[in-house]
């Protein structure tokens, strides 16, 4: 197994460069120093300002830097616009992202996985085509509207009404300062998240279980006598885990990006506002440092799926 | 049996989970009820917030809006009447030499830095002269990129010279170098020697960004300074979350600033009670707590559960809040005892051309002409209407309401307001273009038009597009994020612009240089409106001071560039605040932000 991480790390490597390098030629297409020279700026504020920036060096240059900087996990440089150094901004933002999205992914997984067991158990009844009913559902709402529904209703509403003070309409405060904040401050967007992704998943996992249902070894394991549930549960649901675990595999990597609308909305200083603004405001070193950290996070999480199908599946080998 | 016992338990368990969390919840809760023993404010500020809490770094009304807390200037504008200017750190106004040339200052005495590990001891020292002539040279230390040197530049006499001598030595910027126009009498006493007898330098120094800050912090602190700030304001910082939340606390050793007298205010403001704690030491509240909000609904409704003391009106809650025909506070609004007050910014909104543009620009009679067609064929009354409920002021002219030099009801003697499509017509016929076709090549005309692409804007664009067309144009928008925008402005590449212009200083001087020819692009002068008469009278203002002579040089300023028609324009934006019962002394006012220290709540009411 060693040998086949060191050899996916030592071809992915020219992958990593190249993103780099993509988003740092992206990044140039315009330049950046008119957005942060001020009012009634003077050329010579403007290539001081250039300069400063590091942008009026060869762009080899500053590639290389910005190489050497992720080699060494040197994240020192100052945002342009925030003035503090990115790999505070960026650690600052990952704890309040993965309080949403850690939650909500557990919570949909859990849900989805069950929900879709018991459709595909109860395959082409009323309960089934409820299910899925409710899944396309929740899937077709915009976000947007849960938003604005859920801070109305979930927060606001019972709070006025009825003096339930339970869900903040906004902001955050850290769960390392206490459960309570997690529940008064995360709690009502991961329930939005769980009912918005809630749809997509349960109708991919039972597309995933109805197929395995039609396999051999279901087959065989009616014929041997084994009740319904246990072929369910137990068979089916352990051979359904590889794309099961792909897709959430393939979530892992986004956990730590965070929701842009989410954390928008709800004021939860996540990595998701924290790229979005950096976007806005084209603050490259946070871009930049955001993208280094995510591609490496994501081709991990590539190797590591490779890694857990072997685990889960002895019929896979990796070579 | 089995089965319905356990359908039973799912209702229990539900219970079970909301009690758990409320009981969780309800650990966070404690330490609310701890707070309210003092006094607290809850105010909003919308967007991310300031990006630096460094005067000399600052540029947003965001920044303004935190650093004003904790620093401040030499003078400020009245809470009671925000056109007079009253001292703050100075004992005095400042008094002016006959030749208008020197301003000598004094410093008002016991005014001490807050309390921080740079100094000795850790306690803050008193502010000298020395502080206000090392603040102010910073904004010439290019280690701030000159960011905020436009406000001092070509003002005070040596300072130029030294900026070039200190940032091209190659050394550490040398703040003990002398400059000629900085004069020590003591430590308590100054004075600034200008280059040219400039009335608005004295706006200048109202400025957030000319606050007073100490030597030893940014010394100490370096590139964490705007992090830890230390001024003399009336809170001190406590906790600053970016993008997030900012904490101030009272200030305990703040100098003696009253509360205005009851003579100050005006009649309206006295029968809203405002004059009621007059002469009584400020602050009032313990402890400031600024929200971060960017977008408008979590705002809107944590001011409706009483959580915000006041909050501006979001365009789209406008309706809920007020009648929008008489702009009067709808009663279901003032039962709950929430009040409402406008504050008219000091804004100019347009749609500007390039003068240089081979097209559009010019001042021969032909290309004044072409402008002034596109000019009547704009309607911004249905613009104000559709995106605004009408609550913005249209005026002619580049001056905004309640300043000298702006038109008797918006309206200058000579306009070219739309929407007025046969005189708009008859215009592009004297232009040489009739129905938007040249008379003599039959060529179409094309107007370009570039604007940032917020969503606002590219619904605006649409509405102008639809407007101007009716004229036989072909106008194209051209939607790019804000810096290109700036960069296309910059560059001379944009031959028609939306912008707007916040007033630094409430004095027309302001806008008016937005068309001097020497601050062409990259300067103010997006328009690169260049015209020798205007220039002329532009240096003359700059040396007078208030009254009729120079109103009457405004006016004629303003008129020559209504006929001109450099821009489309103007429109003014009226903000609404809505005031919750339990914040008192409340009057916002966008001009200047030192004014919270005079706020106070009654908890007892919320």
């Amino acid at each position: 197994m060693w040998p086949y991480i060191a050899r996916k790390l030592l071809y992915n490597i020219p992958v990593y460069l190249g993103i780099i390098l993509i988003v740092m030629v992206c990044l140039r297409v315009n330049d950046p120093a008119s957005a942060y020279v001020g009012k009634s700026a003077s050329q010579e504020q403007y290539d001081k300002l250039r300069a400063d920036m590091g942008l009026d060096e060869p762009f080899v240059v500053q590639y290389a830097t910005f190489l050497r900087q992720v080699v060494t996990l040197d994240f020192s440089e100052r945002s342009w616009e925030q003035k503090r150094p990115v790999g505070e901004i960026l650690s600052a933002s990952v704890l309040p992202s993965l309080s949403i999205t850690l939650p909500a992914l557990i919570l949909t997984t859990l849900v989805a996985v069950t929900v879709s067991l018991v459709a595909a158990y109860l395959r082409g009844t009323v309960t089934d085509r409820m299910l899925m009913f409710g899944a396309v559902l929740g899937m077709s709402v915009s976000l947007l509207v849960y938003v604005v529904l859920g801070q109305y209703f979930g927060a606001y509403w019972p709070k006025q009404e009825y003096g339930i003070d339970l869900f903040a309409v906004e902001g955050y405060e850290s769960i390392l300062k206490g459960p309570g904040n997690w529940v008064k401050y995360c709690m009502l967007p991961v329930l939005i998240t769980v009912v918005l992704t809630i749809g997509y998943d349960t109708r991919f996992y039972r597309a995933v279980i109805v197929e395995e249902t039609s396999r051999d070894y279901v087959t065989t394991a009616v014929a041997k006598g084994a009740t319904k549930p246990k072929i369910m549960f137990v068979h089916v649901l352990k051979n359904a885990m590889i794309p099961i675990i792909t897709h959430v595999m393939i979530t892992l990597p986004f956990l730590v990006t965070g929701s842009i609308v989410m954390e928008t909305y709800f004021n939860i200083p996540g990595m998701g506002r924290t790229l979005i603004t950096a976007i806005n405001s084209k603050d490259f070193p946070v871009i930049q440092a955001f993208t280094a950290v995510f591609a490496a996070i994501f081709i991990l999480s590539n190797i590591l799926t490779d890694v857990l199908y072997a685990l889960v599946d002895p019929r896979v080998r990796l070579s | 049996m089995t089965i319905k016992t356990k359908r039973s338990r799912l209702p229990r368990l539900v219970l079970a989970a909301c009690i758990l969390m409320g009981f969780v919840a309800g650990v966070q809760a404690a330490p609310d009820r701890d707070a309210k023993q003092t006094k607290t404010l809850q105010l909003p500020m919308r967007t991310d917030g300031p990006k630096s809490l460094d005067p000399a770094q600052g540029s947003t009304q965001y920044d303004n809006m935190a650093v004003s807390q904790i620093y401040e200037t030499l003078m400020t504008f009245a809470y009671a009447d925000p056109q007079r200017l009253e001292p703050l750190l100075l004992a005095e106004l400042p008094t002016r030499s006959p030749d208008g040339l020197t301003l000598s200052f004094k410093l008002k005495p016991g005014v001490k830095f807050h309390d921080a590990d740079c100094f000795a001891g850790g306690k803050g020292r008193e502010v000298v002269s020395d502080d206000v002539f090392f603040s102010l040279k910073r904004l010439a230390d290019g280690t701030y990129q000159y960011k905020n040197w436009w406000l001092l530049e070509g003002s005070i006499k040596g300072l130029d010279e030294y900026k070039a001598t200190q940032n091209a030595s190659g050394k550490a910027f040398d703040y003990d170098a002398p400059v000629e126009g900085f004069v020590k009498v003591s430590d308590r006493e100054f004075q600034i020697v200008l280059t040219k007898p400039v009335f608005k330098f004295q706006y200048i120094l109202t400025m957030f960004q000319t606050s007073i800050v100490p030597r030893e912090a940014v010394e100490k602190y370096g590139k964490d300074f705007p992090f830890k700030a230390v001024g003399t304001g009336p809170f001190v910082l406590d906790r600053w979350q970016p993008k997030q939340s900012l904490s101030l606390v009272r200030n305990s050793a703040y100098h003696e600033v009253l509360y205005p007298a009851r003579d100050e205010w005006n009649d309206e403001d006295r029968r809203r009670r405002l004059h009621r704690p007059a002469g009584q030491r400020v602050p009032f509240v313990d402890r400031i707590e600024f929200s971060m909000y960017v977008q408008e609904q979590p705002m809107w409704l944590q001011f409706q559960a009483g959580q915000l003391g006041y909050t501006e009106v979001p365009a789209e809650y406008f309706e809920e809040a007020f009648d929008k025909r008489t702009r009067e506070l709808k009663p279901e609004t003032s039962r709950r005892g929430v009040t409402a007050h406008q504050d008219a910014l000091l804004d100019f909104i347009f749609q500007g051309f390039n003068m240089e543009d081979p097209v559009l620009g010019g001042l021969s009679p032909e290309k004044r002409a072409l402008r002034q067609a596109i000019h009547l064929a704009t309607d911004l009354d249905e613009i104000n209407e559709a995106f605004y409920n009408g609550i913005n002021e249209v005026f002619d002219g580049p001056i905004p309401v309640a300043l000298d030099g702006h038109p008797k009801d918006g309206r200058a003697p000579q306009s070219y307001r739309g929407s007025d499509l046969p005189r708009a017509r008859a215009k592009l016929i004297e232009a040489g273009w009739p129905e938007g076709k040249n008379a003599r090549t039959g060529e179409q005309l094309v107007i370009r038009y570039y604007t940032s692409n917020a969503m606002l804007n590219q619904q605006q664009s649409e509405m102008l597009k639809r407007q101007i067309e009716r004229l036989g144009v072909k106008f194209e928008s051209v939607m790019v994020d804000f810096s290109t925008l700036i960069e296309a402005c910059d560059n001379r590449k944009a031959p028609m612009f939306g912008f707007a212009w916040g007033s630094d200083y409430p004095d027309a001087e302001n806008n008016l240089a937005l068309f001097y020819g020497p601050n062409e692009s990259p300067g103010a002068n997006h328009f690169n409106y260049k015209r020798p008469e205007y220039d002329a009278m532009y240096q003359q203002i700059l040396v007078m001071e208030p009254g009729p002579e120079r109103t009457a040089i405004y006016e004629k300023m303003r008129d020559m560039l209504i006929e001109d028609c450099p821009y489309v324009g103007s429109m003014g934006r009226t903000r609404f605040y809505l005031m919750a019962p339990w914040i008192l002394n409340c009057r916002p006012t966008e001009r200047m932000w030192s004014w919270i220290k005079y706020l106070d709540v009654d908890d007892s009411k919320r």
